[in-house]
This record gives C-alpha cells, sequence and structure tokens, in this order.
C-alpha cells in the first residue's frame, strides 16, 4: 500500500503521464476523429479495422485516453496531498527552538550586534521585520529569543493550487459528459419547440441576416421568446457571441438553413423558338397547376433540391443545404395522361430547356425559388462548466503564485554576545528572485545597525 | 503615412537592427549593440503606429487573418526581447531574436498573406478576440526568447555563458508559460463557450495548444523537481516552440480546423 501511494506521488510517473498524453493527443490530431467507418477504410485500408479496434478513431473519448487521465487525477491528488501537510507547516507552522540550530545553514546569511538586552532588541528586531510586513512568530529559547519572520506565504501553494485546478477541470469535464444536455433546434420564423430536457419551451419571433455593405455576411439575428407554461418570459435577440441563459440553458446563435421541402417556385414555360410566349408560373413543390398549353393541361413540380448532385445509382440527392445548385423535377399532364418529367437548373437555364418534351415543344426555366430561412439555435446546459471556470481561476492564481508570489523567510536568534550587549543572527531563505531578497535582506540589516 | 508605409519603414529599420546587432557580434565593436537595440526600438515605434492605422482603419483588432497575426507576434516579440534585454543585457540574444522578428516581417510582407481589411465574421465579433489572441501571441513571444536563449546555450562554448542563456530562457519560459496558459487556454475556454457554447472541442488547434502546455509544463517539472538544467531543459524549450509554432501555422494549413483563420 505505502509502495502503491509512494509511486503515485512521484513526479516521474507525473512526467511520464505527461508525455504519454501529448503523444496520444498528437496521433488524434493526425487521424482525423469521428469519422465514418467508409471514410477511414477509404483513407487508411486494412489499418482502418486496426484503428477501430484501439479506439483511434475517437481518442479522445477512448477508454486508454481517459485512464490515463484518469492515473494523471490520482498522481495529481497523491502529490498534492502528500505534500500539504510539509507546506501547510512551512507557512503557517509556529515557531521552535529548533529553527534556531537551522539559522546557520541558511542560504543568506548575518550577524549584528544590537543595543539593549536580548528581550529589548529582539522586540526591534520584531517591528523591523513587521514594517516590512513580515509575518512575526517568536520563541523564547535559555536566554534569547528565536524569530520566524515570513511573506508572501500564500506562495508556497502556488503548483498546489494549479494542481487542484487541473483536478477541477477533470471534474468539470466528467460533469460536462455525464449530466451536459445539447441538442440542434432549426427553427422557422413563429415556430415554437419544446427545448428537450428543459421543461420549457422556446418560440422563434424573428430571423434576419445582415450584410455588410461590402458583402460578407456582419450578423445572424434571432429574436427568441422562452415560454414557460406557454405564457412568454422574455424575449431577447441571440447572436453569435450572446447567447440567450434561460435556467441554466444557453441558446446560441449556431447555423442557419432554408426549409426546402415546400420552397415557392417560379417557372418560365414557353414554345421552343417563340421568346414571346413565355409565361411564368408559380407554384409549390407536390402542387399541380392548370396550364393551357400546346399539348398539355397541367402542370407540376415533384421535387426541389438545394444543391443537386448524382448520387449512387444516378440517383439524385443534395449535396448540401445551401442553394449551390437549385434543381426541380417538372412534370406535365395531358389530362390524366402523364407527358413528361425532366430536371431543370436554376443555374443553367439552357440545359432545362433541352428536358422540354419534344411533343409539347415546351422549354421550361427555373426562374426564382423562395424557401423560408430556419435558424439553428443550440440548445445547451452544461452543469460542468462552473466546475471549469472555478478550476481555471485556481490555475491562473496559482501560476500567479508560484511564478511571482515566491515566499520569503527570515529567521534569527537573539542572544546575549559576547561580553556587554546583544548579539543576533540572522538566516534567509527565498524561494525565488534571490537578488531582490538579498537586497532587502542587508536592508533589514542595515536599518537595524542604525537603530539606537 | 499609410499602414503599409508605416509596415515598411519597421520592417526597414528591423533589417538596420539586425544588421548593426551582427556587426557588433562579428566585429566585436559591443557599442554597436546598444544602436541594434536603439534601431529595433525606432521599428517598433513605427511597427506600433501600422497596428494602430489598421485597427483604426479596419475598427477592429489587428489580427483576424495571418498577416495580422503574424506582425502583431513579431511586434510581440520585439517588445518581448527589450523586457528581456533590459534585464539581462547578452550580445547574443539581440541579433538572432531580431533575427526571428526580421522571417517574421518577411513572411507577413510576403504573397503568401494577404493584406486585404476583411470585415469581421459573426464568431469574431467579440472583445475576447482581443484578449484570447494577444495573450497567447504575448506568451509565445516569450516562448521565441526562450527558444534563442536556449540555442544559445547549445551553441555556447563557456560555462558563465551557458549558465546566463539558461538563465534566460528559464525566465522567458516563467513569463510565457502564465501569459499562454491564460490567453491560450483559459480565455480560449471562455470565449468558445460564450461562442460555440462548449468549452473544449478537441479541435486541432485546441489540442495543439494542449500539446505545447504539456511540453512547457514537462519543462518546468522537470526543471524545478528534478533539478534538470542546461542542455536537457534546452532541448526541451525548442521543442516547447516549436510545439507552439506547429499550433500557431501548422494547424492552419494543414489540418482542418475551427481555428482556420488565414
Amino acid at each position: 500500500m505505502r509502495s502503491v501511494w509512494k509511486s503515485f506521488a512521484s513526479v516521474r510517473l507525473a512526467i511520464f503521464l505527461i508525455i504519454l498524453l501529448a503523444l496520444a493527443s498528437v496521433v488524434g490530431t493526425l487521424i482525423p476523429q469521428g469519422r465514418s467507418a467508409e471514410e477511414y477504410a477509404a483513407r487508411y485500408g486494412d489499418l482502418a479495422g486496426l484503428f477501430a479496434k484501439l479506439q483511434l478513431t475517437r481518442l479522445y473519448r477512448s477508454s486508454w485516453f481517459l485512464m490515463l487521465l484518469f492515473l494523471l487525477a490520482v498522481n495529481l491528488t497523491v502529490c498534492t496531498v502528500s505534500r500539504l501537510g510539509p507546506r501547510l507547516r512551512r507557512a503557517f507552522g509556529s515557531v521552535s527552538a529548533r529553527d534556531a540550530s537551522s539559522v546557520a545553514a541558511m542560504r543568506v546569511k548575518g550577524k549584528l550586534r544590537l543595543a539593549g538586552p536580548p528581550g529589548s532588541a529582539a522586540a526591534a528586531v520584531s517591528r523591523e521585520l513587521a514594517a516590512r510586513r513580515y509575518a512575526v512568530r517568536t520563541a523564547d529559547i535559555e536566554d534569547g529569543t528565536v524569530l520566524l519572520a515570513r511573506k508572501r506565504r500564500l506562495g508556497w501553494f502556488g503548483s498546489d493550487a494549479v494542481h487542484i485546478g487541473l483536478l477541477v477541470i477533470l471534474a468539470g469535464g466528467i460533469v460536462s459528459g455525464l449530466a451536459g444536455r445539447r441538442s440542434h433546434l432549426p427553427l422557422l420564423e413563429g415556430q415554437t419547440v419544446d427545448v428537450p430536457h428543459a421543461g420549457f419551451r422556446i418560440r422563434l419571433d424573428r430571423f434576419e441576416t445582415e450584410y455588410y455593405p461590402q458583402g460578407g455576411v456582419k450578423a445572424w439575428k434571432s429574436t427568441v421568446s422562452v415560454l414557460e407554461n406557454g405564457v412568454p418570459v422574455r424575449t431577447e435577440v441571440v447572436v453569435v457571441n450572446r447567447p440567450l441563459v434561460h435556467r441554466g440553458f444557453h441558446f446560441y446563435q449556431s447555423s442557419y438553413g432554408w426549409d426546402w421541402q415546400s420552397p415557392s417556385l417560379e417557372i418560365v414555360v414557353g414554345k421552343r423558338g417563340d421568346p414571346s410566349s413565355a409565361r411564368s408560373v408559380s407554384l409549390r413543390t407536390g402542387e399541380r397547376v392548370a396550364f393551357d398549353g400546346p399539348g398539355i393541361t397541367h402542370l407540376g413540380v415533384r421535387r426541389f433540391v438545394p444543391d443537386f448532385v448524382l448520387g449512387e445509382g444516378n440517383r439524385v440527392q443534395s449535396r448540401s443545404g445551401e442553394p449551390r445548385n437549385p434543381a426541380a423535377l417538372v412534370e406535365a399532364w395531358q389530362g390524366d395522361e402523364h407527358v413528361f418529367a425532366g430536371w431543370i437548373f436554376a443555374k443553367f437555364p439552357d440545359f432545362g430547356e433541352g428536358h422540354g418534351d419534344s411533343r409539347s415543344a415546351l422549354t421550361f426555366v427555373l426562374k426564382d425559388f423562395q424557401a423560408s430561412q430556419t435558424s439553428v439555435l443550440e440548445a445547451a446546459k452544461d452543469p460542468g462548466a462552473g466546475l471549469i471556470w472555478l478550476g481555471c481561476l485556481f490555475i491562473s492564481a496559482g501560476l500567479f503564485l508560484a511564478f511571482y508570489w515566491a515566499p520569503r523567510e527570515i529567521r534569527a536568534v537573539v542572544e546575549p554576545g559576547p561580553g556587554s550587549g546583544t548579539e543576533a543572527v540572522f538566516g534567509g531563505f527565498a524561494a525565488k528572485g534571490r537578488d531582490a531578497f538579498r537586497t532587502e535582506f542587508e536592508d533589514i540589516c542595515t536599518s537595524l545597525r542604525r537603530a539606537p | 503615412m499609410t499602414e503599409s508605409a508605416l509596415f515598411t519603414t519597421a520592417f526597414a529599420f528591423y533589417v538596420l537592427s539586425t544588421v548593426v546587432y551582427f556587426g557588433a557580434l562579428f566585429a566585436r565593436r559591443v557599442t554597436w549593440g546598444g544602436k541594434g537595440l536603439l534601431l529595433a526600438c525606432a521599428g517598433f515605434v513605427f511597427h506600433t503606429a501600422a497596428l494602430v492605422v489598421r485597427t483604426a482603419a479596419s475598427g477592429h483588432a489587428p489580427f483576424t487573418n495571418m498577416y495580422e497575426s503574424v506582425s502583431f507576434f513579431a511586434w510581440a516579440t520585439v517588445l518581448a526581447f527589450a523586457a528581456v534585454d533590459r534585464k539581462f543585457r547578452l550580445p547574443h540574444i539581440g541579433p538572432y531574436a531580431m533575427l526571428i522578428v526580421v522571417a517574421l516581417v518577411a513572411l507577413a510582407s510576403s504573397p503568401l498573406m494577404p493584406k486585404e481589411m476583411a470585415p469581421l465574421v459573426p464568431a469574431l465579433q467579440s472583445y475576447w478576440l482581443w484578449l484570447h489572441v494577444s495573450v497567447t501571441l504575448i506568451g509565445e513571444a516569450f516562448f521565441a526568447l526562450a527558444f534563442v536563449a536556449s540555442i544559445l546555450y547549445l551553441a555556447a562554448d563557456t560555462e558563465e555563458k551557458k549558465e546566463k542563456y539558461d538563465s534566460v530562457s528559464y525566465r522567458a519560459v516563467a513569463v510565457g508559460f502564465p501569459l499562454f496558459t491564460l490567453g491560450g487556454l483559459v480565455f480560449g475556454m471562455i470565449w468558445a463557450f460564450r461562442a460555440w457554447g462548449r468549452y473544449w472541442s478537441w479541435d486541432p488547434k485546441e489540442v495543439w495548444s494542449l500539446i505545447t502546455w504539456f511540453i512547457f509544463a514537462l519543462y518546468l517539472h522537470t526543471r524545478i523537481v528534478m533539478s534538470w538544467k542546461g542542455k536537457r531543459s534546452a532541448v526541451i524549450a525548442i521543442i516547447g516552440f516549436l510545439a507552439a509554432l506547429f499550433t500557431y501555422f501548422g494547424v492552419n494549413y494543414l489540418l482542418s480546423s475551427l481555428h482556420s483563420y488565414r
């Protein structure tokens, strides 16, 4: 048991774990994470199976990576706990006769002859050190006094604070992973949805996209209302970097899109070789409208895709939700007889003409399409976040203490000197900034020497 | 003066400073070192003006694409160098630190990095842009100095010089590490939480920042607890700076990341 404790208290283990974590992290950035099995098979061939088995494709959530983090957490805990006792004593412990014997071993030393009996001389030393913001403790020894003066005592705990901060962050990560709730909410203007796990609803009142005069998106603005039991309790404008917060749930402007289910379309129909005959028809997907033309009586649009692409087996798909290559499948009837069906493209009107039925000698052009825009909000509840900020606070404070709040310590033995008078022996220690400390130490000696 | 004229003037002063510094080194004219510093400071003044003019013209922080951020990184490196030089006054740090600055400014000036001012995309519209990027880059500028000092350590011939470079390297890390932690990781997490709703996504930029942080954590632990010094510390500091560079450039150009602002 003792040896297990000891090995977990070792810095060597910490170094070993840090190296392993760093190497694993590198691997995780070289292998793309969380893609589909097909993508890995295409990219790595036979290795893909091995990668999956070693969990390299979801490395940061793999059991072995989490194990490394767990071992690091144990290591940090044991290191911090086992060092805390001695550190607390060093920073806040009382003074004893033992401190008198240790003065001689200290790196910065000084010896002074002081006026008056040891009691009053010790009081003068005490006053001088206190004036320099040292916390002074004294203890009586045989016929003199031993002093222990310390300042910036929190500096002893800088690295502990950093380590505790890391533990708090790891705890926060666990809480986030287990209790975090997150959902994508695509919303049309006027639409109300239940927020999963929240017990209240939100409504998108308005969604607008602002553009810079020179082009480019300036802002996506969603006006969102929170509804408790059907009653709006608050309305706020959500933009990127400014989420709405309600009862622990954050609502982020995550992305935007269109509702391509039933866009309204404008199709221009004309006789081949006769531009003056062109007529415009407005309709929605799935709708069938009467159209009086040569050889046809009705027109319809069976399907619309915003980003036309032919997938496997020549099946029509949409590559994305962006209107990059909008296309509509136009149909025509004569009475009940289905005359033809063909794809027409907004960006390639000439291509659509070729699809026109030779019998009807008509041309079709997809002139315009309008779909309602959706604002995609991300609803997130992350109970671990508070711990993360607490951990960050510990780490920031700890780093400051560790690097810029180095503790200083002065010990002194004030005793009757040889002959008459009193002799004081000083020893000083500074964890860092030894030159500055030496200067202060000498200043203290000088002003004590001058004192009456 | 326009921003580009100011920037070019700064570049010219930096080049002059580097030349004079190396002159001081190879011609053994110690007094030239002071002139090198003076020229670097003159360049710094023009460079500062260039950044201010650009900020005023674009209306946002001067580090939203690679040109701007490399320029700012060079600026921060001069700042870090001046701070270290004031304290240590080592003749070799100046020339090599300025060499890095000149390389960075040359890179920023090159056609590889478009100089157009673009209005801010929604994700960058936050005061965290100022805090996150500036503090991180200033931290990394100190890593750059630790890198210079560590290389000089490895090349130094006397024990006395070695000890000084070792000390400069450690002091630079002692400033750079807290700044990098605060700006890169802490501010980064806070901003990510505000903008994306998650403080950590294991995005390659985040992971590489963490790797850099691990390496400098290693530097500090081996040094403070295991009393490593000198050669081994120097090697770790060099690897650490290279990791920081990869986080900065490599992730943007080689890996796909949420952070690919070019």
